[in-house]
C-alpha cells in the first residue's frame, strides 16, 4: 500500500470513529457527562488553553520530563557500555539490575516522594529511573553483539580504544540502542503521569486527578489526548532522528 | 635488508589445561622485498593468516621478530594495511565514508580526507557508487571498497589475507588480474595469503609453500613468468608446470593434515574405561 494511501485509510477510521463518538453522546444514548463528545472536548480544550491551565502544567510536566529523559539517554548509553565492556562489573551488577528493570517503577513513587520531596524533582527522578533501564540494557546487548569485522576493521587501522568505541561500536549498535530509547520513552510517560498523579502540585498528572476526582470526564479526555500526541510526536522525533543517521539497520547485513 | 623481514617467527598458543601449547608458526623466516608481490600458499590450518596478523601487529608473536625498513613493527600502523576474506566493511557507512575510515582514524581534514577516499574509489572502478551502503553491492564491488579503504592510506606494504576467497570463481580471476593493475601503476609491497594455486601463481613474483601444523616454509618458488599477465597465462607451460609443482608440495600436506583430523575426530569413538 502506498503512503498516501495508507494516510486515507488511516483518517477514514479515526473520523468514522469520531463521528460515531459525536452521535452517540450528544444524542445521550449514553450519558455525555461520562463520555462526553468531540466537540465539547474541543471546547474543554480551548477553554483550558485559553486560561492558561493547561499550558502551564504542561510546562511543568514537560520540564520534569525533559530534565529526566535527557540524563537517561545519556548515561543509559554510558553505563551499557561500559557493562558489555568490563565483564566482572556486569557479574556483579546483573542480579541487582535486572531485579529493578523487572519491578514495576510506579512502585518506586512513595519512596521517591519521601526521599525527594512532592515538588518537581521527585518527577525528574521517576522519569529518569524508569527510562534508563531499557536504555541501559538494550546498549549493552547492542555492543555484546557487535560483529567482530567491525572491530577488526577499525583496529587494523591503529584506532585506540576510545575510537574503537566511537566508530565501530557505538555506530554498531545503534539500532539496539535506539530501540532502547524508544522503551525509554513509554515507560518514562506512563512514571511521569502516575507520580503526578499520585502526590504532586502541578502537571498534567495533577489536572487529570483534579478532574477525576470532579468526574469531569471532558477535561480528563483532553489531557489523555494531549498526552498521547506528546508521546506521538516524540517517537516521531525519534524515527527523524534515525533515518538522519543513515540506512544503517542491523537486519541488512 | 629486505623492505619486509620475518625472522625466525614462531607463534604457540598455550593449553593452560593440558599444560601444553600448540605450536601454529614454527620459526618462519622470510624476507620481502620492496615493491614485490609475494603470495603464501598452504592448507587450512597452516597459520598463514596468523602470520598475516603478527606482521598487522594485531597479535604478537611468542618467538622472534617482524621488521619493516629495520624497525620491529610494534603495533598497528599506517605503513601496512589489511584487506580481509570478509571485507569487514562497516555497513552503516556508505562506500565514501568506508574508505575515509583510516585517515579518518588519524584525524585528517574531512575535506582532504574526501578527495583521497574519491581518488582511490577511482581507481578500483567505483566513482558511481560513492554514496551506496555495502548492502547494496556485490561481492566484488565489496571486495574493491577493502581494497580502496587499504591503499587510501598510502601503506608501504598491503597485506591481503585470502582477499577474493568469498567471491565466486569468475569474479576471483577478474579481481586478480585488477589488483596486478593498480599493483603495477605504484608497486607496493604486497603480502598475499591464498589457499588457491593458481591465483598464487598467478599474482607472485614468489610463492611460499607452507606446511600445515606447524607452520613452517616448505619451499619459496620465485615465478619467472612474464608481465604484465593476461588471463590466458593459466594455459600457459610453464604457468602449468609451476601449478604441478606446488600441488605436488602440498599434496603430501593436505593429505596428512586430513589423516590428522581423521584420527582426531575418531578420539571419542574409544570407550571409557
Amino acid at each position: 500500500m502506498t503512503l498516501s494511501r495508507r494516510l486515507v485509510v488511516g483518517a477514514a477510521s479515526v473520523v468514522a470513529f469520531l463521528i460515531l463518538w459525536q452521535f452517540v453522546g450528544q444524542r445521550e444514548i449514553v450519558r455525555s457527562d461520562l463520555i462526553s463528545y468531540p466537540t465539547e472536548v474541543l471546547g474543554t480544550f480551548i477553554h483550558l488553553t485559553a486560561t492558561g491551565e493547561l499550558g502551564s502544567n504542561a510546562a511543568v510536566t514537560l520540564q520534569e520530563f525533559v530534565e529526566g529523559f535527557v540524563p537517561s539517554i545519556v548515561f543509559g548509553i554510558i553505563f551499557g557500555v561500559v557493562l558489555a565492556l568490563v565483564k566482572p562489573l556486569r557479574e556483579l551488577l546483573d542480579p541487582l539490575l535486572t531485579a529493578i528493570y523487572t519491578a514495576p517503577t510506579i512502585a518506586f513513587i512513595p519512596i521517591f516522594v519521601v526521599w525527594f520531596g512532592v515538588g518537581t524533582f521527585s518527577k525528574v527522578v521517576i522519569v529518569f529511573i524508569s527510562a534508563i533501564f531499557p536504555i541501559m540494557i538494550n546498549t549493552r546487548v547492542g555492543v555484546s553483539e557487535i560483529a567482530e569485522p567491525w572491530l577488526r576493521a577499525v583496529r587494523s587501522f591503529g584506532a585506540g580504544q576510545l575510537q574503537v568505541v566511537t566508530k565501530a561500536i557505538l555506530p554498531g549498535s545503534m539500532p539496539a540502542i535506539m530501540a532502547g530509547i524508544r522503551l525509554g520513552l513509554g515507560r518514562a510517560i506512563v512514571g511521569l503521569i502516575a507520580a503526578e498523579m499520585y502526590v504532586s502540585i502541578t502537571g498534567i498528572g495533577r489536572m487529570i486527578q483534579v478532574y477525576s476526582s470532579a468526574a469531569r470526564a471532558s477535561e480528563i479526555i483532553v489531557l489523555v489526548v494531549v498526552i498521547a500526541v506528546f508521546g506521538y510526536v516524540c517517537v516521531a522525533l525519534l524515527r527523524s532522528v534515525e533515518n538522519r543517521m543513515g540506512t544503517w539497520r542491523s537486519d541488512l547485513e | 635488508m629486505a623492505h619486509l623481514e620475518i625472522d625466525h617467527v614462531s607463534l604457540a598458543y598455550p593449553n593452560a589445561r593440558e599444560k601444553t601449547s600448540f605450536l601454529a608458526l614454527d620459526a618462519i623466516d622470510l624476507g620481502v622485498e620492496r615493491g614485490e608481490f609475494v603470495t603464501i600458499v598452504g592448507p587450512s590450518g597452516c597459520g598463514k593468516s596468523s602470520l598475516l596478523m603478527l606482521i598487522a601487529a594485531l597479535q604478537q608473536p611468542t618467538g622472534g621478530s617482524v621488521r619493516l625498513n629495520g624497525k620491529p613493527v610494534a603495533k598497528p600502523g599506517p605503513d601496512r594495511a589489511l584487506v580481509f576474506q570478509d571485507f569487514a566493511l562497516l555497513p552503516w557507512r556508505t562506500v565514501l565514508q568506508n574508505v575515509e575510515l583510516g585517515l579518518e582514524l588519524r584525524h585528517m581534514a574531512p575535506d582532504e580526507r574526501r578527495a583521497i577516499a574519491r581518488k582511490y574509489i577511482a581507481m578500483v572502478g567505483l566513482r558511481d557508487f560513492e554514496r551506496h551502503f555495502p548492502h547494496q553491492l556485490s561481492g566484488g564491488m565489496r571486495q574493491r571498497v577493502g581494497i580502496a579503504r587499504a591503499l587510501s592510506v598510502g601503506p608501504e606494504v598491503l597485506l591481503m589475507d585470502e582477499p577474493f576467497g568469498a567471491l565466486d570463481a569468475q569474479i576471483r580471476q577478474v579481481m586478480a588480474v585488477e589488483l596486478l593493475k593498480i599493483w603495477e601503476r605504484d608497486r607496493k609491497t604486497i603480502v598475499f595469503i591464498t589457499h588457491d594455486i593458481d591465483e598464487a601463481v598467478f599474482l607472485a613474483d614468489r610463492v611460499i609453500v607452507m606446511s600445515a601444523s606447524p607452520g613452517r616454509v616448505l619451499e619459496i618458488i620465485p615465478v619467472d613468468l612474464p608481465r604484465p599477465r593476461p588471463l590466458t597465462l593459466r594455459n600457459h607451460p610453464g604457468f602449468v608446470a609451476y601449478r604441478e609443482r606446488i600441488w605436488n608440495l602440498l599434496e603430501d600436506e593436505v593429505r596428512s593434515s586430513l589423516n590428522w583430523q581423521a584420527s582426531d575426530d575418531a578420539a571419542p569413538m574409544v570407550p571409557a574405561l
